[in-house]
């Protein structure tokens, strides 16, 4: 047992000699492969659209929200987003949060979404890149 | 030029010192001149955690971050990126801290502004119960590094070095604890996740848990590592069904990523967790108790030491740590302990997560470098007190810590200038308090809450609260005796240096630190009959003034029939009747009922 934890402790001295895969090796080859995977996933869509899903958020009522944004891609017709749920950022007063983040302009963060603003932001935001300033969290 | 283009520029002690307030003033005199001023929009930001490079400058969209920017650079800047959107690539820094994601989508918000990210790097950026989102984000490499090239001993030192402290109240240096726990000769150790987060109004625990689940799992697999355990306890409260779950598939990612369970990631390294949940018991985050409760037995402590560093859960040396400790653990590795040290302010290093609460504009989570004020928290952060109402105190720790007045509000947030001012740092529970709400009826409201929380086991505790709560109660319903305040401290006194475990330990600090500092709403209270803020029932009556016009709004709106009048003709309050509900107040448009 003694013989063997000193070996997981020298990697670095070992590298040197032979070929050796270290744990630092293969979680970076778990990062790469995640990271396609998210691609895979559309992660690299103009847009994308983050919903918060924690207690505080779903209790505001984000689950509805975020049904708005899954039937909008499944049905309505919402292409080139990439749609992610989050966890809670903070802002326990402005909940449910949305925020939608477009390569090349600086996030956009909306507080106190309804079903009906998240129909708003997908028909103007989403679809016609109006940025809707009233909702918007500063 | 088509961006509109946010500048954040860092005012952190060091970067003001380097200049950036001279900078901030220049760069805005320049986009006037160059006529862009309404199109650029400049940011002051805390500490961005890059002293070293400072001044720093931050343009957004695309995270340009410039170092060592000098008045004679800002032409350059606002010409070429500004204006021709061609970054200036001599100026640039190339810094990879584990929180710069969280400020790239959040950093331009004055909510998040002075704020800083650590141990909540990952809070509402990923998706938490997406094992991938986390691994792109270097999730699981500090556990890959320790594994690959640093012995429990180097953990242990890299610990010591960053001054972290235990976020769960106490400020135990957690270097010295992982020490102590490793000193410790057992053939089996464990370690202990508490995520038992029972203050009232506190949830910083539960955030973090539900916005990134695997840190939590990844901090504790290193304490592991260190100590030479190899198995994990997470004790969460039932409360928390989210939590629960989203931990529970967090572990089972990771067990099928290899991560978790044997011989992790290829290295000879075995650790597994295991959920217990708590019943809800606020004694059980005292670290004794909780280890009683995952043992199977009632969730009571016992004196210490021995400490569970060795003697603990079965009897084995046991590392038990907050959930917000934990968080910290990989920055700690991947940024090194030395980086870390910088962050805070004497003797207290990093961040410190609060759940800010009552009244105030924004409510919510918060997460600040050591050493900012509570002013910066609740005017700078939060919005101040809604309503232009006036502020009276900030109370932190929970029902363990202290209420402290406005005199107070530039005391620094570190362990030891809370301590000073007769509060605690808490496990971060913040509630804010007006001129709205008496200080009486907030003390009892925390002690009715130890009161009935106390387990019972010491008598100090179990019985000395309760004498304390029946004396403010007898305060707060206008029967307070000559002598109340007396044997209130007397008793507070005896609580504080007799009781077993924390809870009781701590219990009399709400009364005790609004004895000290609003001492006269308590005379007023006992001698005057008269609560300046109006809530206390026993002591309000409500009268109908001259204003009245007969409208009826408040006869019917009176729950109780108290209220007699004839239409157009003053009204008149019963009050053997009155309830004092206050209705006839909320509904009266020509203010003539008042308070007294």
């Amino acid at each position: 047992m003694s013989r063997r934890k000193k070996e997981t402790h020298s990697y670095s001295r070992l590298k040197g000699i032979h070929k050796v895969v270290t744990p630092l090796d293969i979680i970076k080859k778990k990062r790469a492969e995640a990271v396609s995977r998210i691609i895979g996933k559309g992660y690299l869509s103009t847009k994308r659209v983050y919903v918060g899903m924690a207690t505080c958020e779903i209790a505001a009522g984000s689950d509805e929200v975020m049904r708005v944004f899954r039937d909008a891609i499944s049905k309505g017709g919402l292409t080139d987003v990439y749609l992610s749920q989050k966890g809670c950022v903070g802002r326990c007063n402005l909940e449910p949060t949305v925020e939608i983040i477009e390569s090349g302009k600086n996030p956009v963060r909306y507080g106190l979404i309804t079903p009906e603003k998240a129909q708003n932001i997908i028909d103007r935001h989403l679809k016609k890149g109006e940025v809707i300033t009233e909702w918007v969290i500063d | 030029m088509g961006k509109e283009y946010v500048v954040t520029l860092c005012e952190g002690p060091s970067c003001i010192h380097k200049g950036s307030r001279r900078l901030r003033q220049l760069l805005e005199k320049k986009l006037e001149k160059h006529g862009i001023a309404g199109k650029v929009r400049t940011f002051l930001s805390g500490c961005l955690g890059m002293c070293a490079k400072g001044p720093i400058m931050v343009i957004n969209p695309g995270y340009v971050i410039y170092g060592g920017v000098t008045v004679d650079d800002v032409d350059e800047i606002v010409e070429q990126h500004l204006i021709k959107d061609n970054p200036v690539a001599r100026l640039t820094v190339k810094e990879s801290h584990l929180y710069n994601r969280f400020f790239r989508v959040f950093g331009d918000a004055k909510f998040f502004g002075k704020q800083m990210r650590i141990a909540l790097r990952n809070c509402g950026i990923i998706d938490p119960e997406s094992i991938e989102d986390y691994l792109s984000l270097r999730g699981y490499e500090a556990l890959a590094k320790v594994l690959t090239d640093m012995t429990p001993e180097d953990v242990i030192e890299e610990l010591k070095k960053s001054g972290l402290r235990g976020r769960g109240g106490a400020g135990f240096p957690t270097g010295l604890k992982w020490q102590f726990t490793r000193a410790a000769e057992s053939d089996e150790k464990y370690v202990i996740c508490n995520a038992d987060e029972g203050d009232p109004g506190a949830f910083m625990d539960r955030s973090a848990i539900e916005g990134d689940p695997h840190t939590v799992i990844e901090g504790m697999a290193i304490g592991a590592y260190a100590i030479g355990a190899n198995k994990g306890y997470m004790y969460i409260r039932a409360e928390y069904p989210l939590a629960i779950e989203r931990i529970q598939k967090a572990i089972d990612d990771a067990k099928k990523h290899g991560i978790l369970g044997d011989n992790i990631l290829g290295s000879d390294f075995s650790f597994d967790v295991e959920i217990k949940l708590g019943a809800g018991a606020f004694v059980c985050g005292e670290e004794t108790a909780l280890i009683h409760s995952i043992e199977g037995y009632r969730g009571m402590p016992r004196p210490r030491p021995p400490y569970p560093s060795v003697k603990g859960l079965f009897d084995k040396p046991t590392l038990i740590n907050n959930v917000e400790t934990w968080a910290n653990i990989p920055v700690v590795i991947i940024d090194g302990g030395d980086w870390f040290s910088k962050v805070g302010v004497g003797k207290s290093n990093g961040t410190k997560v609060f759940a800010v609460a009552g009244r105030i504009v924004n409510t919510g989570l918060v997460e600040v470098p050591m050493g900012t004020t509570l002013r910066e928290i609740i005017y700078d952060i939060c919005g101040g007190i809604p309503g232009n109402k006036k502020f009276k105190a900030v109370q932190t720790g929970g029902p363990s810590g202290g209420c402290l007045p406005e005199d107070f509000l530039d005391t620094s947030i570190d362990y030891e200038s809370l301590a000073e001012v007769g509060s605690i740092m808490g496990s971060g529970g913040m509630i804010v308090i007006d001129e709205d709400s008496c200080m009486v009826q907030m003390a009892e409201f925390f002690l009715e809450f130890t009161q009935s929380e106390s387990c019972g086991k010491c008598t100090p505790c179990r019985e000395g609260t309760k004498r304390m709560l029946e004396i403010l109660t007898r305060i707060s319903k206008g029967k307070g005796q000559d002598g109340d305040i007396e044997k209130l401290e007397r008793l507070g006194h005896m609580i504080q240096k007799a009781s077993l475990c924390g809870l009781g330990q701590s219990a009399p600090n709400p009364v005790l630190s609004t004895l000290k500092n609003f001492r006269d709403e308590y005379k007023e209270h006992i001698y005057n009959s008269k609560c300046r803020a109006g809530q206390c029932k026993a002591m309000l009556s409500y009268l109908i003034t001259d204003n009245c016009i007969g409208c009826g709004a408040c006869l019917r709106a009176c729950p109780v029939d108290a209220i007699t009048g004839n239409k157009k003709e003053k009204h008149l309050i019963n009050q053997d009747i009155c309830i004092k509900c206050g209705k006839c107040y909320e509904v009266c448009k020509f203010d003539a009922v008042a308070k007294s």
